[in-house]
């Protein structure tokens, strides 16, 4: 801690910060910055934030602080003003704000930069909650000496991409789109032309702005130059409710606010107009991904299910609510076998009522199976889970960030953005994977591995480790038969160096993803990650330990509450007589689903018509995440809130209410009237959710920097943080006694011999709820598979062509795509691309035949 | 003589102009000041005023205006400039006739008109709407929404002028 | 095609730096050189060469005035209208010199020959009114010398455009 005068008081701050966020937080002087953004580096551009600047005197002998005649210190000031902006606190530094000088400067600063701003403000998205407007309210000199008539007039709509809309004119060229994307993003597609009067926002790249986080730069964009074509025209800011949420689609948890307001084209209810994202600097910070923002519309969709539906001559036609639970009743009560497989977007009261259903009626924790089903190792979590504190804010120098079989930007795109911030304060980024992403830009090691030998690629790290005698195994259980076991790996050269520096860092972190891995190596792998992390004593400490890459919202929720991805694997396997799937489509998904037709009775909740619908006996609509309330648990274990939103369309219920209801009628139990009251039994019956109460879960703090609340500057209403900021629950690594296993894994491969399907995830699919958003249609892109070159010579194909690739039993038409990144012998084909199932684990390719030629380039 | 003083009060009265107007078959015409029911207002060739800002609705302060915007192109033009009115409805119930509407219009684009008869028998019927708020195409304009040259109409306030 | 034609060049620029994108600025006077002009179809292929996004370059391009991001004549001609050059009489020059070839300020004559514009300060204050010659200084102008200059450059572009 530092001490620094502002206005002639002193403040006790911590050293090395800026002294804008400071001066904010500490001393509440809200010094009016335009350019600098707390989230990014200063550049000092705007001069908004000029203040007068000084140094204590010190006697130089003894350091102590000379005093003046009144008893305050003395302080040699700069002949000039300085930009705050720029200055990180010192000792004995002092600033002055409320002089008549720096008003002036104020004053100045806004009249020049009023010189050229359009009157626009009537009709500007931003007008209500526009720094420009603030400020120039606030610091503005009322009159200005340049001519009206003397304002440039620019083009008023310059499409920059399908998302995000440029308004030349009332860009004040402070360059905070252009440096997020550049130093945040890492996609540097925006860039100033020109100089002077004449520069300009541009983008030449092609496709334009194309980049996962691009409406965040109209969230920090201080004018209504940049705004999203999403919410164009959509509402005044000062009409908008915001309710707080949570991302209902990645395992990152980002918070997220919804601006909802009437809206008389959806008959008069109220509706989601904007997503924003929503301070909580645990988690997302102050940022969101494209689908998170632009993927609401499957909310109050027009093809939404508003009645229960029931099977009758083989057709499904609407029925009540009352004539369907009676069916569903009737059949569980006189069922043989139960199962249920549970959606990513389920909230941990749904998951809990689910499992309280099947359990009632005869099924057992191998019945209650997750999708997607992907991944394992909840176990594994429980043990060495990424500790209970831990920020990447504060990870930098010392910090490895490992990431194993995983394409972290399209997976999870909020940690790959705070995983690559840490990177560029010093962090070294470890890639392993078979195929090169976007995070081998910034690593410091990008280890390439043979697809399906991921296992193999950590044990020969572990090797490594303990051959090098970097380990310690002080609390390792089962060290000795590791050890025994490691003694047959051969340790690959190549990983010897990234061993090391995992070994002698600080923190290490290690996303461990399952791309290219079956759902039995993925235990393995959590496993290995594991080991790396027990025996090089980076778990249980703030910012080290294991962070798997979900594949959904609350996967981490559905492991906590004894669903196993194992579980869907057997359902898939041996369909039980009567089978729940609640909110998600595997039949439409994955080709292994195809078996879920031979249960005897399917029951499905859902928001939409989907293949899964299609084998229903019962299909239920279900409330969205906006209609309800909740909670969901990140991948970092952060059980977070989210509340409701928007009206209920049609007679749709939330999950945990139709089950609850229906185990009533079973057995009789009272059914839970509120979320909160179930979560309130999960408290009771969980250890690990023991805390989280609604009560606690709504819990709020000061979050520094201050970038919500009254805040004038740094733009938007919703960032203010009122739903909470969640809790996270502590693995048993962070109890210093307790032991943790290391269990030696095997690094078999797979011997079948032919071109290798590895299923890939995208961002933008076409999963059941994404898809509605029409505005991304064009971000999604078609079905294609990704081929080498080698092995497209060798079929001779073409880069365009149609193939048909056979897959056990069933077949998927796509595009191909000739990528020289992926390696000879593999096909990456993505996930959810297709109306029709793929592969959700990676197989070898039955034969693959031309359907149709590519369409010759046109034009030239 | 008190009872003629007092007679000739009432003769005096009798012999002057009658200060009753017969409503409704007489209408007694407002001051031209007077604050009766909105009407939206048109340019001379037809265009809108009314760039649906919505400040209106935020200055009401009996809350009865209720706006939504929508984009404008050059296919579909409603107004000058990107954003114009989709939904324009006044409460007439909840309207007090303040005339803050039409302070914080920027465009000019809501005034209030010399109407006053304004009764309905289902207070559904008090909502008025776009269509009966705004006022007849001018002689010469041309009704909206219309097509227009490509780029005549990107200024919100095409001849506003330095303000004063 | 820069990356065929130069190749040699292209290589030995490479060569200065210690990444490509270093490198950016060189191969756009490049591209300048071999089309006249700083192409959208040259930012590209500068692009790929230095592996950086498009946008990046015609950020560079846009920045300095001494690429030209619109077709011009043979002879890109730009007059020095700063003070100095103007207390000379620099901007009486300038407009004489548009009116003689009869177009408008920054634009090109219809045989695709010059193309005038005023620039800022080119350092020959001294030596005003003076202009710049595809980078080349003519100084101590007046419009007699002007347009003997012009004969002869006219001159010029005929015999080459003859061989």
């Amino acid at each position: 801690m530092v001490t620094i005068y502002i206005d002639g008081v002193g403040y006790e701050v911590p050293a090395g910060t800026n002294l804008v966020d400071v001066a904010k937080f500490y001393a509440d002087n809200d010094i009016p910055v335009f350019c600098y953004h707390p989230k990014m580096a200063p550049v000092g551009m705007c001069r908004m934030c000029l203040v007068e600047m000084g140094s204590v005197e010190k006697d130089k002998e003894s350091g102590t602080v000379l005093l003046d005649e009144q008893g305050s210190p003395k302080i040699r000031w700069m002949p000039k003003m300085q930009t705050a902006c720029t200055q990180t606190v010192y000792d004995g530094l002092a600033i002055r704000t409320n002089t008549q000088q720096v008003t002036e400067a104020r004053e100045d600063i806004v009249e020049f930069l009023l010189t050229s701003h359009p009157l626009d403000c009537p009709i500007c998205d931003k007008g209500g909650e526009c720094p420009l407007q603030n400020l120039t309210m606030r610091h503005g000199p009322g009159v200005s000496v340049f001519y009206f008539e003397d304002k440039m007039h620019l083009a008023k709509h310059v499409p920059l991409g399908e998302l995000i809309y440029l308004d030349r004119e009332r860009c004040i060229q402070c360059a905070r789109c252009i440096r997020f994307s550049d130093e945040l993003a890492g996609d540097d597609v925006l860039a100033f032309h020109e100089r002077g009067r004449a520069l300009q926002i541009v983008t030449v790249s092609d496709p334009p702005f194309d980049s996962k986080f691009s409406g965040n730069t109209t969230d920090i964009c201080p004018v209504g130059a940049l705004t999203t074509a999403d919410f164009r025209f959509g509402a005044r800011p000062w009409e908008l409710k915001e309710v707080p949420s949570i991302d209902p689609y990645g395992p990152e948890g980002a918070n997220i606010s919804l601006s909802t307001r009437l809206d008389r084209d959806s008959g008069g209810g109220i509706i989601i107009k904007r997503v924003m994202p929503r301070q909580n600097e645990h988690v997302n910070e102050i940022w969101i991904s494209d689908k998170t923002r632009f993927g609401h519309h499957h909310t109050r969709h027009i093809d939404r299910l508003v009645t229960p539906l029931h099977r009758e001559k083989n057709t499904l036609i609407e029925t009540t609510w009352d004539k369907a639970f009676k069916q569903i009743i009737d059949k569980l009560k006189g069922a043989t076998s139960v199962g249920a497989i549970a959606g990513p977007g389920l909230s941990n009261e749904d998951l809990w009522e689910l499992r309280q259903l099947v359990l009632a009626v005869g099924g057992s924790e191998k019945s209650l199976g997750i999708w997607p089903a992907t991944m394992s190792g909840g176990e594994v979590v429980k043990q060495v889970g990424i500790a209970k504190g831990s920020n990447f804010n504060t990870m930098g120098k010392g910090t490895v960030i490992v990431l194993v079989a995983t394409d972290l930007e399209e997976e999870a795109p909020i940690w790959w953005l705070r995983a690559k911030a840490a990177r560029d304060r010093g962090a070294t980024v470890v890639v392993l994977n078979g195929r090169p992403t976007k995070m081998d830009r910034y690593a410091k090691f990008s280890l390439r591995h043979e697809y399906g030998d991921a296992v193999g690629a950590i044990n020969s790290l572990t090797a490594h480790i303990v051959n090098g005698n970097h380990h310690k195994a002080d609390r390792a259980e089962g060290f000795a038969e590791l050890q025994k076991a490691l003694k047959k790996v051969k340790a690959d050269d190549r990983y010897a160096a990234a061993a090391e520096a995992i070994a002698g860092a600080d923190n290490v972190v290690v996303f461990c993803g399952a791309e290219g891995v079956t759902l039995a190596q993925h235990a393995e792998l959590m496993q290995a990650c594991a080991n790396v992390l027990i025996l090089t004593g980076h778990v249980g400490r703030t910012n080290n330990g294991l962070i798997p890459v979900w594949p959904g919202a609350n996967t981490q929720g559905a492991i906590d509450l004894g669903y196993t991805a194992e579980a869907t694997a057997e359902l898939l396997q041996n369909p039980p007589a009567v089978l729940i799937v609640a909110g998600c489509n595997p039949v439409g998904e994955d080709i292994a689903a195809a078996n879920l037709r031979n249960a005897d009775f399917v029951i499905v909740t859902s928001q939409f018509d989907t293949a899964t619908t299609a084998i229903a006996d019962v299909v239920l609509p279900q409330q969205s995440f906006a209609e309800r309330e909740g909670t969901f648990t990140s991948g970092e274990r952060r059980v977070q809130r989210f509340y409701a939103a928007q009206g209920v369309i049609g007679e749709s219920f939330p999950d945990w209410k139709i089950f609850a209801q229906v185990r009533h009628a079973i057995d009789k139990s009272t059914a839970k009237v509120s979320a909160g009251a179930v979560m309130a039994e999960i408290t009771k019956s969980v250890a690990a959710y023991s805390a989280m109460g609604y009560k606690n879960l709504a819990q709020v703090e000061r979050q520094f920097p201050d970038v919500g609340g009254t805040d004038q500057y740094y733009g938007g209403t919703a960032y203010q943080n009122t739903g909470g900021i969640g809790v996270q629950w502590p693995v048993s690594a962070e109890n210093a006694e307790a032991k943790l296993n290391v269990v030696p894994v095997s690094s078999e491969k797979s011997k079948a011999k032919g071109l290798l399907v590895v299923p890939t995830t995208l961002l933008y699919d076409r999963g059941m709820l994404f898809v509605r958003s029409e505005i991304m249609s064009l971000r999604i892109p078609p079905a294609h598979a990704n081929f080498s070159p080698a092995d497209a010579q060798k079929l001779k194909l073409q880069d365009g062509d149609m193939v048909e690739i056979n897959l056990e039993g069933a077949s998927l038409t796509v595009q191909i795509i000739v990528n020289e990144t992926i390696p000879a012998g593999v096909i990456t084909l993505p996930k959810c691309l297709s109306d029709q199932p793929g592969p959700f684990a990676p197989m070898v390719a039955g034969s693959i035949e031309k359907v149709a030629q590519a369409l010759a380039a046109t034009g030239d | 003589m008190g009872l003629i003083n007092g007679l000739m009060t009432t003769i005096k009265h009798v012999l002057q102009e009658k200060a009753t107007f017969q409503y409704p078959e007489v209408e007694r015409p407002v001051r031209e000041r007077y604050k009766g029911r909105h009407a939206l207002k048109r340019y001379d060739n037809g265009m809108e005023k009314c760039i649906g800002c919505a400040l209106c609705a935020a200055a009401c302060p009996a809350d009865a205006i209720w706006v939504e915007a929508a984009e404008n192109t050059d296919d579909e033009r409603y107004s000058p400039g990107e954003r114009y009115a989709k939904t324009y409805e006044i409460n007439m119930l909840r309207c007090i006739f303040c005339g803050y509407c039409e302070d914080a219009c920027p465009t000019e684009a809501i005034v209030l008109e010399h109407e006053y008869k304004l009764s309905f028998t289902d207070r559904r019927d008090s909502i008025y709407t776009k269509d009966m708020l705004i006022d007849p195409v001018p002689p010469g304009g041309q009704d909206t929404p219309h097509q227009v040259e490509p780029h005549s109409y990107d200024r919100p306030i095409p001849d506003m002028e330095n303000p004063k | 095609m820069l990356a065929e034609k130069y190749a040699e060049r292209i290589q030995k620029i490479f060569s200065k730096y210690p990444d490509k994108r270093s490198a950016v600025m060189p191969l756009l006077y490049v591209a300048q050189e071999e089309f006249g002009w700083v192409s959208p179809e040259a930012i590209e292929e500068v692009a790929v060469l230095c592996e950086i996004d498009p946008t990046q370059v015609k950020s560079i391009a846009g920045f300095y005035t001494m690429y030209s991001e619109k077709p011009k004549g043979k002879y890109w001609l730009q007059v020095c209208t700063d003070f100095p050059c103007a207390l000379r009489g620099a901007d009486q020059f300038h407009q004489a010199l548009l009116d003689h070839l009869g177009i408008e300020e920054g634009g090109t004559t219809e045989d695709g020959l010059f193309t005038v514009e005023h620039v800022m300060c080119l350092a020959a204050c001294d030596k005003a009114p003076m202009l710049q010659c595809n980078f080349h200084y003519v100084e101590n102008l007046d419009m007699d010398k002007m347009k003997a200059l012009l004969d002869q450059w006219r001159a010029d572009a005929k015999d080459s455009a003859a061989d």
